[in-house]
């Protein structure tokens, strides 16, 4: 594989990862809330795509859409609403609770043995074969991303309810005195976020054709590294971090020699807390530039 | 004595939203069996089994596990071990460290004399620990690596042994096989996750050299690295006739083959028994094609041993048919340590069991010759069946032994 090869799966891996880490960003914008579950609602997503395996593609994607978007707002519903106004460290542990139960519910309900999804898998073959290895499923990465992370963009800098939404994360008491309507900000907020769930399961299961209980926390766990990374105060920012962890993550696994390998996962955390430690802000967070959110 | 686990109060709430909940079962008998289960009158013989019913080594575990209860109706039902009925308490440990331990210390407090543990030196250490403090026999009865015995637990490890191939036995199984078949260049990709896989695979590049095999490239990650693309990229391009991939049932194992097959490259991929089981391949003919792995028995309907084939399609009949062909090392297991008791003619001590055991050779078991020795306390040399999946049809093809290789790194 040569140099553009590595580039062009690093910016694939990017991707996938600034999907995840845009949904963390956004609630934690809009609620001040750090949303570790999203993982399981991407696995909830990932296994309904197993169990609607036998129905038309379209359908099963589809339906896939549907079931991460009710999963995202029982989830808004009977966790993060509950605990609006909570800090952001006791929201992050009862959504990691939250998703280690889940985590535990996928063990039970679909076993231990992961779950084969063959959907789409022709996405896997190459558009450029030889040194490149160009696949379609990376140019689908990107372009889902690009269009996804595009519209959220245009959602919140082209639209009223952007500007609400915006108004939301400057300051949630004033928005609401001025008479946005909050709970309305904070549906659209985990409709987004149930929608990019949906689109990384299907991307994921594209690349990684065997759904098992630890897709969630494996994938969030990352994200969520990356939107510290980048800076959890800014949604731009945070979205970005998804991408760099994702980026270096892969090019390090491009152009480490053989040997040192296995030293993918550790100097990856290295790099984040060697820019944290340098800039605890956050990588992009501009120097002597105040918090802000969108 | 089946332990409730808390994944089953977490499910409890979850019966509110319509989910139910699959009680893992214990291996039925037959009413004829039970009534001929009589026979054995003595005082039983106990075995606590401390295992995962739960998490992931649950595959492994509760197969093996419940072809030794039905072997065990067996031996019972002719008269037991030296006129004593063996009974298993049974101890769910869900692989968390801390109730392996308890569990295991109950099973000793119940009267275990043997203890049986999760088909993993390191997730069972905690069992084990206790076993070997109690100076019990402490059986994992389809580990496949040369953890049990004294090369990971000290001295005391001699009273430990498993009833799976030494990775030694595997790695030289599958260099007969590309020898076999022509397969004369091969690159190797490890996954670091397990010392398993790196055993197989060293010991596998050992004697694929030795019969005059060549290694064109050595490639390996770590599952959860998100590497595995890369890594199927430069295997695909390698030019090698085969690839052996030691890794397990993971999601990088379909990731790693779909990424291989859609780059062009049909040629055979390769594994030990980990990647047993058929249920990981993606749907997908073109790509679950020329897939190989060595295993214990064959899992889907053709395994050449008819007493297999008989006892698959019992627990299949009972909803519980094994994924993988390791199942068969429960009975095998039993049969050791049923051998063991009566060639001490009745005694349980650990160390005199053990020293039966060390003196193992070729001893006939369900799964083929058993042999164990002071520097071996996993088996040497047994046979293992070869399955070939072809448009994603997974059927046995031979029995093959490592010959007079598979020793090649120890000797």
């Amino acid at each position: 594989m040569t140099v553009v090869g590595y580039l062009v799966n690093a910016i694939s891996l990017g991707a996938l990862y600034a999907l995840i880490a845009v949904s963390v960003g956004l609630v934690f914008a809009v609620l001040r809330q750090i949303n570790l579950a999203q993982g399981e609602v991407m696995a909830f997503g990932a296994y309904s795509l197993w169990l609607m395996r036998s129905l038309p593609i379209w359908l099963a994607i589809v339906l896939c859409f549907a079931i991460c978007i009710a999963g995202s707002l029982v989830l808004q519903v009977a966790v993060f609403r509950p605990l609006r106004g909570a800090s952001a460290l006791a929201t992050l542990i009862v959504t990691f609770g939250v998703s280690y139960g889940l985590e535990a519910l996928w063990l039970v309900v679909f076993g231990p043995n992961g779950k084969p999804v063959s959907m789409l898998i022709r996405l896997n073959n190459t558009v450029i074969g030889g040194a490149i290895a160009l696949r379609w499923i990376t140019i689908v990465d990107i372009g889902a991303a690009a269009l996804l992370l595009g519209g959220l963009y245009a959602l919140l800098f082209r639209s009223s309810l952007g500007l609400r939404m915006r108004a939301v994360a400057e300051d949630f008491s004033t928005a609401r005195i001025v008479g946005v309507r909050i709970e309305r900000v904070v549906t659209v907020a985990f409709v987004l976020c149930g929608a990019s769930a949906a689109v990384v399961a299907v991307l994921e299961t594209v690349q990684t054709p065997l759904v098992t209980t630890t897709l969630g926390l494996s994938l969030i766990v990352v994200a969520l590294v990356g939107v510290v990374l980048g800076g959890l105060d800014h949604l731009g920012r945070a979205t970005a971090g998804g991408f760099i962890v994702g980026f270096v993550n892969s090019l390090l696994g491009s152009i480490l020699p053989e040997q040192q390998l296995v030293f993918v996962t550790s100097l990856t955390f290295l790099f984040v807390v060697i820019v944290l430690v340098v800039r605890p802000a956050g990588l992009l967070a501009p120097r002597g530039v105040g918090v802000e959110r969108v | 004595m089946r332990r409730s686990s808390w994944l089953k109060s977490v499910v409890a709430v979850a019966g509110a939203v319509g989910i139910a909940l699959g009680t893992v079962s214990v291996s039925g008998a037959s009413p004829a069996s039970h009534e001929r289960a009589n026979k054995a009158t003595g005082k039983p013989i106990v075995i606590g089994a401390v295992i995962d019913e739960t998490s992931t080594m649950k595959p492994f575990d509760q197969p093996a596990l419940e072809a030794a209860e039905v072997w065990a109706k067996k031996v019972n039902a002719k008269g037991g071990v030296l006129g004593r009925p063996v009974e298993f308490k049974v101890y769910n440990d869900e692989l968390q460290p801390a109730l392996t331990k308890s569990d295991a210390e109950k099973a000793v407090a119940a009267g275990a004399k043997i203890l049986w543990v999760t088909c993993d030196a390191t997730f069972a250490a905690p069992a084990i620990e206790v076993g070997l403090a109690h100076h019990l026999l402490t059986i994992a009865p389809c580990t496949s690596s040369s953890e049990m015995g004294p090369k990971k637990f000290g001295p005391a490890g001699r009273l430990a042994f498993s009833f799976g191939n030494e990775p030694s036995t595997t790695g030289a199984v599958i260099a007969r096989l590309l020898m076999q078949k022509g397969w004369k260049t091969a690159t190797v990709v490890t996954d670091h996750l397990l010392t398993y896989f790196l055993d197989v695979c060293e010991n596998f590049t050992a004697d694929y050299k030795a019969l005059g095999g060549k290694i064109v490239s050595q490639l390996s990650y770590t599952t959860g690295d998100h590497t595995i693309s890369q890594v199927a990229s430069k295997a695909a391009s390698s030019g090698a006739s085969a690839t052996v991939l030691c890794t397990t049932t993971t999601p990088t194992l379909p990731t790693f083959v779909t990424s291989v097959r859609t780059l062009g490259n049909t040629k055979p991929i390769v594994g030990p028994w980990s990647i047993d089981g058929g249920f990981w391949e993606p749907k997908t003919p073109k790509i679950s094609t020329n897939l190989w792995w060595a295993t214990y028995a064959s899992v889907f309907g053709d395994d050449p041993n008819a007493t297999v084939r008989a006892l698959y399609s019992q627990m299949k009949a009972e909803g519980e048919a094994p994924l993988t062909g390791g199942f068969v090392l429960g009975p095998t297991a039993l049969e050791g340590i049923v051998t063991a008791i009566e060639r001490t003619k009745g005694s349980l001590t650990g160390a005199k069991l053990a020293s039966a055991l060390v003196h193992f050779h070729n001893v006939p078991t369900l799964s083929g010759l058993v042999s164990f020795s002071n520097a071996f306390h996993a088996v040497v040399g047994r046979a293992e069946a070869i399955i070939e999946v072809s448009n994603d049809k997974p059927h046995f093809v031979q029995l093959l032994t490592p010959g007079k290789y598979g020793l090649v790194l120890h000797t």
